[in-house]
């Protein structure tokens, strides 16, 4: 997990074989890379099937390219339609699917068997988020085979899905840990989520007084106010903020995120791009 | 692109079918219209090899398939192999539809069966010069509407300067020459001097040093063609 920018995708590339590192050595179940293709199955950002084939036209063809014979290829890819759920919608024309669907049927490509590493680039970019939660239903379900998922992401709520996440910040990989030790070792201990009807230099100004680390964070809507005394400080910020004629639209108490602890490392914001 | 690779063509062979031959005798008619029909097969496997192969290896790039196809556990070989054969199918079909049309308008050839499988070979050269050079654009032009349009850019300037459109007769003399090393226009003219005669043709483009000389520089383009490919568009960055 990290920002646009921070180097997620060259690190799925180099991992895939697409790219070569310029320094470095990979090694994927003792292998380089290259060596590596029969059990790596990559799934880039770009939406790669062909939308004028259908479903099973599009596993078929990528079947091929492995090698099974077309009648191999028959019942494996029946397999692999019903595993991501597109059995029902195999003889539609990929066009007419939605991009949630688009991006089952791609994770597909990778279920053949025999792999045992599967890298999933920013899967659930642009989907909606009936779409996303069904997406990472599926994701959780390959999660109890025999295989690892190395799921490259900036969603917090992604990759809290993880066994292990790794926060990865200007081509370095700054933590490394399961989501909750990374929570627990950041030393933020509770958020004030706040949106407001103003957001400028001053209401930011203001709210850095209730974080004892001078701690907040944007959001789309608001900010982020890491403080120890939740109690205490969520009603002088609503009052404060009212003194200066700003709104508190909406207020929330929660746990920090893992976006909270990629900016608690590195004081910037996950979504921000570089 | 079906347009340019057969519709095009057509378009053509109608118009030149009925348009250009004038008063002359049946005979002339006939024959001319097979000079033109020939004409517009050859530009129809052109715009194939020059335009379509490049469109399909960019939108490829584009959308993400040719990473896919990278990072999978094939040789580029496999790949390069299911383009070519996609593309011969294609060119075929091409070829075929406008033959038909053109002899549905009258078009008419003369020729032994020897004559029809040299024609066949030329008309193998004319397919891979055209995949050399549409590889070439591919390789390099990594936009799919920039590959597509310099494909069909250069088949149509290509073509009308080397007397693949236009008679090779009334081409002034530099690019006669042009016409002559240019190997789909000298191929071009082989076909048309075996089917419908040299006075079609303009010069024997079957002297040994004529047919060596397209030989060579048609797989030549394949070959660098194939070489950029392999290299640039396989490449790892």
């Amino acid at each position: 997990m990290g920002p646009n920018g921070s180097g997620k995708t060259t690190l799925a590339s180099i991992l895939a074989s697409v790219k070569s590192p310029t320094s470095g050595k990979i090694e994927i179940f003792g292998k380089k890379p290259e060596a590596a293709k029969k059990i790596t199955g990559y799934v880039p950002q770009e939406n790669f099937s062909s939308p004028l084939l259908t479903g099973r036209e599009n596993l078929m063809y990528f079947a091929g390219l492995l090698g099974y014979s077309k009648n191999e290829a028959f019942d494996i890819v029946d397999e692999l339609l019903k595993k991501v759920g597109l059995r029902e919608d195999a003889n539609k024309r990929v066009s007419q699917y939605s991009g949630g669907m688009r991006k089952r049927l791609e994770v597909a490509t990778i279920l053949f068997p025999g792999l045992k590493l599967l890298i999933l680039d920013e899967p659930t970019t642009g989907l909606d988020p009936s779409a996303r939660r069904k997406f990472l239903g599926l994701v959780q379900e390959l999660r109890n085979e025999e295989t690892t998922i190395l799921l490259i992401t900036h969603i917090g709520a992604d990759a809290d899905l993880a066994s292990r996440v790794g926060l990865i910040d200007r081509g370095v990989i700054i933590a490394e840990d399961p989501p909750e030790k990374l929570k627990r070792n950041s030393g933020l201990e509770n958020v004030v989520n706040i949106e407001t009807s103003i957001k400028s230099d001053k209401v930011a100004s203001l709210l850095t007084n209730f974080s004892e680390k001078m701690k907040i964070m944007e959001t789309e809507t608001g900010y982020r106010v890491f403080t120890e005394n939740v109690e205490k400080a969520t009603p002088n910020i609503v009052r404060s903020l009212d003194e200066i004629g700003c709104k508190a639209t909406r207020i929330e108490t929660t746990k920090p995120s893992l976006e909270d602890v990629f900016f608690k490392l590195t004081e910037r914001k996950v979504s921000e791009v570089d | 692109m079906l347009f340019w690779t057969i519709g095009w063509p057509i378009i053509w062979v109608l118009i030149g079918s009925f348009s250009f031959t004038g008063d002359a005798s049946a005979e002339i008619v006939a024959y001319t219209r097979g000079a033109i029909s020939i004409s517009m097969m050859v530009f129809g496997l052109m715009t194939a090899g020059m335009a379509n192969l490049p469109g399909n290896i960019a939108q490829d790039r584009e959308r993400g398939l040719l990473t896919k196809v990278m990072s999978m556990p094939i040789n580029p070989w496999r790949d390069f192999t299911g383009r070519i054969l996609a593309l011969f199918a294609f060119s075929v079909m091409s070829a075929i539809l406008v033959i038909a049309v053109g002899f549905a308008c009258g078009a008419r050839f003369f020729f032994t069966t020897i004559d029809f499988t040299t024609s066949l070979a030329f008309i193998l050269l004319i397919f891979v010069a055209s995949a050399g050079i549409g590889m070439l654009i591919g390789t390099f032009v990594k936009h799919v509407h920039g590959a597509i349009m310099s494909g069909v850019g250069l088949t149509v300037v290509s073509a009308a300067l080397s007397g693949v459109m236009t008679p090779y007769a009334y081409l002034p003399s530099v690019l006669q020459n042009f016409a002559r090393i240019y190997p789909i226009s000298s191929a071009n003219s082989a076909i048309t001097y075996l089917l419908v005669g040299i006075k079609y043709a303009g010069y024997n483009p079957l002297s040994v040093s004529q047919t060596v000389l397209t030989l060579f520089l048609a797989l030549s383009l394949f070959i660098f063609g194939l070489i950029a490919y392999s290299r640039f568009c396989w490449k790892k960055e």
